[in-house]
């Protein structure tokens, strides 16, 4: 892979050797599944790229799932996830499951969760549907340690917050109490694409069915980095979730976006497709909130 | 029609057994000891003059083994597309290799590196200094053709290439007397045949200029042609090896493209060692592509719709160099457009354009999807407006079996079984239920569309300035097989296969006792035209049954003296020959072939014993030679389509095709390549598109992630085969072709069936999400 | 600088000298011969390289041979020894799915993964678990064919 610049390539065995490697060189990417790799290379972004530090040798693929939530280690793959039991029988972690039937088996089985939310690519399902799961990241970085939260952690198009030699080490994806179920949609040119619109939701309800939290997340072009939508779940709080408030949540996520236009889809297209992508992602969880 | 022993039935390929277990046979994979690699510097603009080039950063760096730069290379300037002359007069002699003055688009080659490793040729070249002086560029052939645009090449005025045209009857008397007047104007993209095999060569040239080359080819004796050609040596000195088999090709490995003469004069520069160039599928991408079309096409019509007149004109868009676009144009006027029915008026005009866009290339259908989306797309129109059924308005404009051919009068229509085709096509689909199944009141509408490709080619006979003949040589074994050797080359789609069929079955020999030779190249097989415009059945077919019967002719002779009988009297089937109404009495290939070789005195119990001068001789049959017609094969196409009427999403629900391709010689082999032929056709209907910057003339599509074509998720889960076997006479067992008719279908008959599942008409493709929905009035 | 790794092939064990951005695509075809995995993009857009590393399917193109060090990888040249071929093997030549065969080892390394997870998949869980694979030769109908004649003959 052309990485011109390339000189050094470590696999180092534990958290502390990947640190000192990060400290030593400010040229050095962190390496995790890689598969996006390529794709931010063609894009020019790696051109200042000195050495490569392979983190997935020291001890950070652990996946723990108790009453607290969902922790996945940096390096966990997709795949990995996907063999969770809950992951696959859980509502509230339905958008996951959705999310994670997308990629091809090639993917899942390599890339990380990590690498997955330190690209900052607006375009990938998976960190569409964390957000809309609350998802945080714990770091490891030149000055200790710290937790942020999706929204913290992008900063735009292929651009995250973390400082020079911080590194992600884990996610943590909190359990929300009572009734809840979350689900993702996506819109796709063909099986094996990125996103031209994704949708992630998780809606929470009391006993009588009214929604008692909200999240609503987009992705896919439909503004710089993958963002929640406010106006939407405003729209949700405190609402029955029948057909007229998802109709409505739909149609109120244009408030909250600025979508681009490429060779993929116009903006005026994205827009028109958050709406829609959003209230069937709504129709989906709500469906399996019964 | 009689049942055979080999033709006629699925045998297997010979060549799936190594593709499974690998793949040794493809050009990527060969190896030569002392091999360099090479990597070619492209122009970032799309229209510049070279002021200056400086390589000697380059040539210092450690590995780097040659530089090319134009200096180093013929000036010649001719035609690159393998199965015409070099310098057909009927094509535009513009192409060069690496010219040194001016780019014309963004991709040009400037200047090549060889190197120890390819990573080391890569940092090469951003060690080449050039410095442009940037040209205006456009990149619209409606732009480059208005006063004052910039001028690609010398002689051609407005930068129109070429423009054919043809007049028969009076079109105007013709819409006079129409009941009605349909126009409209018909859109088509560029679409990348995505062959799966990059391009790919290993060329050497030595001292005394032998040039020897592997290479990514649908045709062995064009390649030698034009590698020839370009770098000044006598056809004789290039040898081509013929490589047992493609990664695929479609259409896309059928001319000289810059990489073979580039290794080429870089094994030379470097001393003869072996040079190797494997393009990038960025690479791939620029440099071929079908090329876009844009019809405006106006038809009369009585009230029963008979066709009054046709007119139609075409602007082409060749992108900077003509290449191919010479001869699209006119495959598109004639069989995209006029040959496929009867008018008593017709009128075309065609204008192949230069822009500043990557240049074109071959694509199976080459020129007809893009004329037959806008003719049975309207002819959907007509019916539509008019109350006709779509099905009885292309019969009554159809072409009939026992007319003369529309190309060439010489030449009947000896086989047609296109009213067939339709009618077990609608059949298959339940056409006549449609109207109950349709439309639907929720959000996802289906709809039933369809179209024909009433008239194709088996090959290029009659066709001016392209080749059309093929060889064939076949040899007896002593074990009682042969072994075929053929110019022809299999790309994918069974050539092997079917052409041992073909011998075999001639032979009387088992499916499987033939088998094409590996080692064969321009040195010591016959020519052969391309594989292309679905000929290779037909046309190699036939000079490989001639093959046979001139073996067996002679297998007959050795075995009648053997038998002591008259040759006219045997007969061969399975391996062994007999005496027609005697089969007892028999002798097998093999016992004849070991007789034919054997030493002439043959030492016996009784002593020495001379054999015969009539037997003695290896048992072979050589054949060169044209066919002897152009039969056209004919196709009819049935879809069922779902749209998402809130995404703009289409999903394919099912797909029927009918073909009368004459004979089927393989039917695994048939049906297999009509499946493919659906995903290229539901590709170009749906998705695929080769997109570029509009102020700079970059490709934004250029890999698998920003060019989209179908995975086996957004297929159809049922396609359906349909073969109306018909005899046709001038044809190997009576075959004609296949390829082509299948990818030409599904654009217009998808998107027939939107129409009949939204109610809204789609002329420009490729038919997205985006454009339905705005089609629907949701944007 | 090349760097020393070790990695079992189909089998066999091979320690090799490898260069810090080779991917391990290019290692198994340049380094040790094999024809299987093949090039036809360098993006995970194409799947004619996929190989299974430790048993899993992915794109040797998007690997870097360095951090496999100690690694087992199957590819398609490994499916099978001697005269008697793979199940999966067998089935895309008795289904009629090999064309240009250029996609053919990528494809049967994803149904192998396929198979070894789910052994009676549906045409929906084929199609899927094919989908990071591109064929331009034919339509994929045989080649879910040879994945439904697979896991049959598999079950047996």
């Amino acid at each position: 892979m052309a990485l011109l610049n390339l000189k050094e390539f470590h696999s180092p065995r534990s958290l502390a050797d990947a640190r000192a490697l990060l400290d030593a060189n400010e040229d050095a990417l962190v390496l995790s599944g890689g598969t996006f790799l390529h794709g931010l290379e063609a894009r020019g972004l790696l051109s200042d790229v000195e050495a490569l530090v392979d983190i997935r040798r020291i001890g950070l693929d652990a996946v723990e799932i108790d009453g607290a939530g969902l922790e996945i280690g940096a390096t966990a793959t997709f795949a990995r996830l996907q063999a969770v039991p809950e992951v696959g029988t859980e509502a509230w972690l339905g958008a996951l499951a959705d999310a994670l039937t997308y990629p091809p088996v090639q993917i899942r089985n390599t890339a990380t969760f990590g690498g997955c939310v330190a690209a900052a690519c607006p375009f990938f399902d998976i960190p569409t549907a964390l957000l809309a799961l609350d998802a945080s990241v714990d770091t490891d970085g030149p000055d200790g340690g710290r937790s942020l939260s999706l929204s913290e952690l992008f900063m735009g198009l292929f651009a995250n917050t973390l400082d020079t030699g911080e590194l992600i080490t884990a996610l943590f994806v909190p359990r929300p109490a009572g009734r809840v179920a979350s689900a993702f949609l996506k819109l796709e040119g063909n099986a094996n694409d990125l996103a031209i619109v994704n949708a992630a939701v998780r809606l929470s309800v009391d006993a009588g069915g009214v929604c008692t939290d909200a999240r609503v997340a987009l992705g896919g072009g439909v503004a710089e980095s993958t963002l929640r939508i406010p106006s939407a779940e405003t729209i949700l709080l405190g609402a029955k979730l029948d057909e007229a408030t998802l109709r409505a949540a739909g149609e109120a996520v244009a408030d909250d976006i600025s979508p681009m236009s490429d060779h993929r889809a116009s903006a005026a297209y994205r827009s028109a497709l958050a709406k829609v992508m959003t209230r069937r992602a709504l129709e989906r969880a709500v469906a399996r909130l019964s | 029609m009689n049942r055979m022993n080999v033709v006629g039935h699925s045998v297997e390929r010979p060549d799936a057994y190594d593709k499974v277990t690998g793949g040794k046979g493809y050009p990527v994979n060969v190896k030569l000891p002392g091999m360099l690699h090479a990597k070619i510097l492209r122009s970032p603009y799309a229209h510049a003059r070279i002021v200056g080039i400086d390589a000697s950063r380059a040539e210092k760096l450690p590995g780097v083994k040659a530089v090319l730069l134009s200096r180093d290379v013929p000036q010649v300037k001719f035609c690159p597309v393998f199965f015409v002359p070099v310098d057909a007069p009927s094509m535009v002699l513009d192409f060069d290799v690496m010219n040194g003055e001016v780019v014309r688009y963004v991709g040009q080659p400037v200047a090549a590196v060889a190197a120890t490793t390819a990573e080391i040729a890569e940092a090469a070249l951003s060690l080449i200094d050039v410095e442009y002086e940037e040209l205006p560029a456009v990149f619209t052939p409606e732009a480059a053709m208005q006063p004052g645009a910039p001028q690609l090449h010398p002689g051609a005025a407005n930068n129109v290439a070429k423009n054919p045209s043809f007049v028969a009857g009076d079109v105007e008397k013709g819409f006079a007397e129409a009941d009605f007047v349909f126009e409209g104007v018909y859109e088509t993209q560029r679409q990348h045949t995505c062959y799966m095999e990059p391009r790919v060569c290993v060329a050497e040239m030595d001292r005394q200029d032998n040039v020897t080359i592997h290479v990514t080819t649908q045709h062995l004796f064009g390649t030698r042609e034009k590698l020839a050609y370009a770098l000044k040596l006598p056809e004789s000195k290039v040898k081509v090896i013929k490589s047992p088999y493609i990664g695929g090709g479609f259409g896309g490995k059928l001319e000289l493209s810059y990489m073979e003469p580039i290794a080429t004069l870089l094994s030379k520069k470097s001393g003869g060692r072996p040079v190797r160039l494997e393009q990038t599928r960025h690479e791939d991408f620029i440099t071929t592509t079908r090329n876009p079309i844009k019809v405006y096409l106006k038809t009369g019509v009585k009230k029963d719709g008979t066709f009054t007149a046709r007119y139609a004109r075409s602007v082409l868009d060749c992108g900077a160099y003509a290449t191919h676009g010479a001869e699209v144009i006119m495959v598109h006027g004639a069989f995209g457009l006029f040959f496929n029915y009867h008018a008593p008026h017709t009128h075309w005009e065609g204008q192949t354009v230069y822009t500043n866009n990557m240049i074109g290339g071959g694509f199976r259908g080459y020129g007809a999807p893009q004329g037959s989306f806008a003719v049975e797309s309207q002819i959907d129109e007509i019916c539509d407006k008019l109350g006709l059924d779509p099905i009885e308005m292309r019969l009554k404009n159809a072409r009939k079996q026992g007319e003369p051919h529309p190309f060439n009068p010489a030449f009947t229509i000896a086989t047609y079984g296109l009213e067939d085709c339709l009618r077990q096509g609608a059949a298959k689909i339940d056409w006549p239920g449609r109207r109950s199944a349709r439309g639907g009141d929720g959000v996802r509408k289906r709809g039933f569309g369809m179209a024909v490709h009433p008239v194709w080619v088996s090959g290029c006979m009659g066709f001016p300035d392209i080749y059309e003949h093929s060889g064939a040589i076949i040899k007896l074994n002593r074990d009682g097989t042969a072994d075929l050797a053929s110019a022809a080359m299999d790309i994918g789609s069974g050539q092997i296969t079917t052409l041992c069929q073909i011998a075999a079955e001639e032979l009387g020999l088992p499916a499987g006792a033939v088998r094409m030779s590996s080692g064969c190249d321009t040195d010591n097989v016959p020519f052969d035209a391309p594989t292309h415009a679905s000929r290779v059945t037909y046309s190699a077919g036939n000079a490989v049954k001639a093959a046979a019967a001139a073996a067996k002719k002679r297998l007959f002779e050795v075995v009648a003296t053997m038998m002591e009988v008259s040759p006219d009297d045997l007969e061969v089937a399975n391996g062994t020959v007999s005496v027609k109404g005697a089969p007892g009495k028999s002798v097998t290939v093999a016992e004849a072939a070991q007789r034919a070789e054997s030493p002439f005195v043959q030492m016996t119990a009784e002593g020495p014993k001379e054999t015969t001068i009539g037997e003695k001789g290896t048992i072979v049959g050589i054949a060169s030679l044209s066919p002897t017609s152009n039969p056209p094969p004919c196709a009819a196409q049935f879809v069922e389509v779902e749209v998402d009427t809130e995404t703009g999403e289409v999903k394919v629900l099912h797909a029927v095709y009918a073909h009368d391709i004459g004979r089927v010689i393989n039917p695994a082999a048939a049906e297999g390549q009509v499946e493919g032929g659906f995903q290229q056709g539901m590709g170009y209907a749906l998705m695929e598109h080769i997109q570029f910057d509009p102020e700079t003339g970059a490709c934004l599509t250029s890999d698998f992630l920003d060019y989209k074509m179908p995975t086996a998720v957004e297929m159809p889960r049922r396609i359906d085969s349909i073969f109306i076997e018909t005899d046709e006479p001038s044809g190997p067992f009576g075959a004609k072709s296949l390829s082509e008719c299948c990818v030409i279908t599904p654009a217009p008959a998808i998107a027939n069936a939107i129409f009949d599942a939204i109610g809204v008409r789609f002329r420009q493709l490729p038919i997205t999400p985006e454009k339905i929905l705005a089609g629907l009035g949701k944007l | 600088m090349k760097q020393m790794i070790r990695l079992e092939v189909n089998g066999e064990t091979h320690e090799l000298a490898v260069d810090k951005d080779a991917t391990l695509r290019d290692v198994l075809r340049d380094q040790i011969g094999l024809n299987g995995p093949k090039r036809g993009c360098d993006s995970g857009g194409c799947g004619c390289c996929t190989v299974h590393v430790d048993g899993r399917a992915v794109y040797s193109c998007l690997c870097y041979a360095l951090s496999y060090d100690g690694a087992s990888v199957l590819t398609a040249d490994g499916l099978s020894t001697g005269a008697d071929l793979h199940p999966i093997q067998q089935a895309f030549i008795d289904a009629g799915a090999v064309q240009c065969g250029y996609c053919t080892c990528g494809m049967m390394m994803s149904a192998k993964q396929l198979l070894d997870e789910c052994p009676q998949p549906d045409e929906e869980q084929i199609r899927h678990g094919i989908a990071g694979n591109l064929c331009r030769c034919t339509g994929y109908v045989k080649i879910v064919d040879a994945v439904k004649l697979a896991a049959e003959r598999l079950a047996k």
